[in-house]
């Protein structure tokens, strides 16, 4: 059973690090961040970067971290929200469920492990293999995003991540189907949680993960009660390996859901990320992706769809710091009712980035009258020869295609729904998993049919 | 020309309608009654008002009834929201049907039958349905899974109109000048499928500025549209009168004295 300790402070660490016996090097590396978070002050939304967010609405000190000494167990009855993403991806898939109180694991796959593949709870993997852990937390790798230095919300994760999923895919091995991974808060209120997915694909290697975040819905917003859900996600793309990444979150009214994703991508290795973004409080994600190696290739999607008086702040950053690496990016975002959306997409290519072929665009679709989005690109470009293209649109939906729509019977929603699910197609078909387009259009009609969470 | 029997009750029924876009006057008085299963031409000249009567008649939010009625199936329809009017079998094929990206043809085409009949069809049925109409349209398979007239020529929207008029069988279907833009065979196909849809079950009501597509399709009353109202009415002899004569001659019939 968790316990519920009050307040975001230094002994929270040490409980942490005692409760799950962890190395010494880690709670070295956790006591650093408590100290930088400490010194870093708290962002406000005249920051660029949290333009758009009511980061100010949070009250840190009302937080209760949830000190979780829960060992992972097999996993009982299997929770709805994995059984509606079976039905669609086609088949049972491994699992680690993960709520306040327990981790479950289901479906283990006998023949992945065979072959050398770890997939296990974050705190399994800190005991269970810690020197692997060790070897890429270390200097070398995953630890030089943007965040690392200043972002407040980063470093309390990184201080205090306390559950979340390891997955390890070693040389040459290919996973055919993805791995799922399911943090929900449940119907926990006013708490802090710091989930941690790390994902390493060696080289040669071939993984699909599927990352879902999600609360109970409540009925309306309580801000009195919000919950801070605080994310980080880091993924190690080896020489010629590929990763899918797929993350869909919905959150109740009352969550801030605040998550950092830093990709590395090494030589002639592909990441490809889709995010889908469908409820909270506020949302704000930083995606940052460096592109390492020559031959390096990034795609990175996002559909968003937004309502009742939801924020989301969307950050996109590639780094092309090796010659001949090339990435994209394609966000699209639909808004109802009152609800807001801030992109900010940065390619940055750096003086040894030389035949850097980048292309970023970023569209708005407002849904509603009272609804507002803002895209900010912005390029940093140190090389002399590089393609780099952005662009962006922010328009309201087509009058006449509603009309045309309801002329053949469809109401309001309906016609919505096919408008939305039409100007997320782009993004959404390219999924490479099987299924997950179809699920992805599910929980879109699903969010779009369902009454305004808090207008 | 189908006999009019006064017991019985129009399918439509506009009376004295008048309506206004943007604070200005378009349509003047609009009396019309179409009975089940009869083909109806409206012939005028651009800007006359044909296409606010049509949009009106499907209930566009931007034209405004000023004053009059809209009768459809004995019941007041000018309040109604275009689909509810969709549903009680009232169906709008566009002059300039919109460009909808991302959304394929034959996923509107079944969220639009679902909608209009109330219920799920299955898929087998529907497919079979689907195939036997666009091969009456010569249209190809690849049609269903390109996105809503994105990229269409003025043929292919005007077929996909025809196409989605088979599909809802509507107890009215409005043709909003479906022939302009069609070359000579595009024209005798569309027309085949007009004919196929006006049966029993089906009025068509046709507005057009050509009398070119009434020589494939027989109109069984001719209506002359000029500033905003129905000026003559005639069985479908007055399209050829028209097409010989000129609109003028209206126009000089209509003024006493004979000067337009």
């Amino acid at each position: 059973m968790g316990e519920k300790v009050k307040m975001i402070a230094k002994e929270r660490v040490d409980e942490i690090t005692r409760q799950t016996a962890e190395p010494a090097w880690l709670k070295d590396s956790r006591l650093k961040a408590f100290e930088s978070y400490l010194k870093t002050p708290t962002p406000c939304n005249r920051d660029e970067n949290w333009h758009r967010t009511e980061v100010d609405a949070l009250d840190l000190a009302a937080l209760n971290v949830i000190v979780s000494d829960s060992k992972e167990k097999q996993a009982g009855k299997e929770p709805e929200v994995i059984t509606q993403a079976f039905a669609h991806l086609g088949k049972k898939l491994p699992y680690i469920y993960t709520t306040p109180q327990n981790v479950e694991i289901g479906n283990a796959d006998s023949e992945l492990l065979s072959k050398g593949v770890i997939f296990c709870s974050l705190k399994t993997a800190l005991t269970q293999h810690a020197d692997l852990l060790n070897k890429y937390l270390s200097a070398q790798d995953l630890s030089k995003p943007d965040f690392a230095h200043d972002d407040k919300f980063y470093l309390m994760n990184q201080s205090l991540f306390n559950c979340g999923a390891f997955l390890y895919v070693p040389k040459n091995v290919s996973l055919d189907s993805p791995v799922l991974n399911v943090f929900t808060s449940g119907e926990e209120t006013s708490i802090a949680v710091f989930p941690r997915v790390i994902i390493i694909v060696e080289q040669g290697a071939k993984a699909e993960f599927v990352n879902i975040s999600t609360s109970a819905k409540s009925k309306k917003s309580e801000k009195s009660a919000l919950s801070l859900i605080n994310s980080s996600i880091g993924t190690l793309v080896g020489h010629g390996a590929s990763l899918y990444y797929l993350d869909v979150s919905d959150f109740s009214t009352n969550t801030f859901a605040v998550s950092r994703v830093y990709n590395e991508v090494k030589k002639d290795a592909a990441l490809h990320s889709s995010t889908v973004a469908l409820g909270g409080w506020q949302i704000k994600s930083d995606i940052q992706t460096n592109l390492k190696e020559p031959g390096a290739k990034s795609d990175i999607r996002g559909v968003v769809l937004g309502a009742g008086s939801e924020r989301y702040s969307f950050n996109t950053i590639q780094d092309h710091i090796a010659p001949d690496t090339a990435s994209t990016i394609n966000f699209r975002v639909a808004l109802k009712d009152s609800s807001s959306s801030a992109y900010l997409g940065t390619i940055r290519v750096s003086k040894e980035g030389q035949r850097t072929d980048s292309t970023q665009s970023n569209k708005n679709l407002l849904l509603g009258s009272d609804a507002h989005a803002d895209s900010i690109p912005k390029l940093e470009i140190l090389a002399d020869d590089v393609k780099c293209s952005h662009g962006a649109t922010v328009g309201p939906a087509d009058k006449e295609q509603i009309f045309y729509l309801m002329s053949r019977g469809m109401d309001n929603l309906e016609a919505e729904e096919l408008i939305v699910q039409g100007f997320f197609r782009q993004v959404v078909q390219s999924c490479p998993v099987d299924g997950a387009g179809d699920w992805i259009n599910t929980l879109v009609a699903e969010k779009i049919h369902s009454e305004n969470p808090n207008v | 020309m189908a006999a009019r029997d006064s017991k019985q009750e129009s399918l439509l029924k506009i009376e004295d309608l008048w309506v206004s876009v943007e604070g200005k006057d378009i349509l003047k008085g609009v009396n019309l009654a179409i009975n089940k299963g009869e083909v109806h031409a409206i012939m005028g000249r651009n800007g006359s008002g044909k296409s606010t009567l049509s949009y009106t008649l499907m209930g566009h939010p931007r034209y405004r009834i000023n004053r009059g009625s809209i009768i459809f199936k004995g019941e007041e329809i000018g309040d109604l929201p275009p689909n509810d009017r969709a549903k009680m079998g009232l169906a709008l094929a566009f002059q300039y049907p919109v460009a909808i990206p991302g959304v394929s043809v034959s996923n509107f085409l079944r969220a639009s039958v679902k909608s209009v009949r109330g219920q799920e069809i299955p898929v087998k049925e529907f497919r079979q349905e689907l195939k036997a109409q666009m091969a009456l349209l010569e249209v190809k398979d690849e049609f269903l899974s390109r996105y809503i007239n994105d990229g269409f020529s003025g043929g292919e929207k005007k077929r996909l109109e025809i196409l989605q008029m088979t599909m809802l069988k509507p107890a009215l279907a409005v043709l909003d000048e479906t022939d302009s833009g069609l070359d000579i065979d595009a024209l005798k196909v569309v027309s085949t499928g007009i004919n196929t849809l006006a049966t029993k079950e089906t009025a068509v009501l046709l507005i057009t500025h050509y009398q070119r597509i009434l020589n494939y399709v027989k109109p069984d009353f001719v209506h002359v549209f000029q500033s905003g109202q129905i000026v003559k009415t005639g069985g479908s002899e007055l399209s050829e009168e028209l097409e010989e004569r000129g609109y003028d001659w209206v126009t000089q019939e209509l003024t006493p004295s004979g000067v337009a």
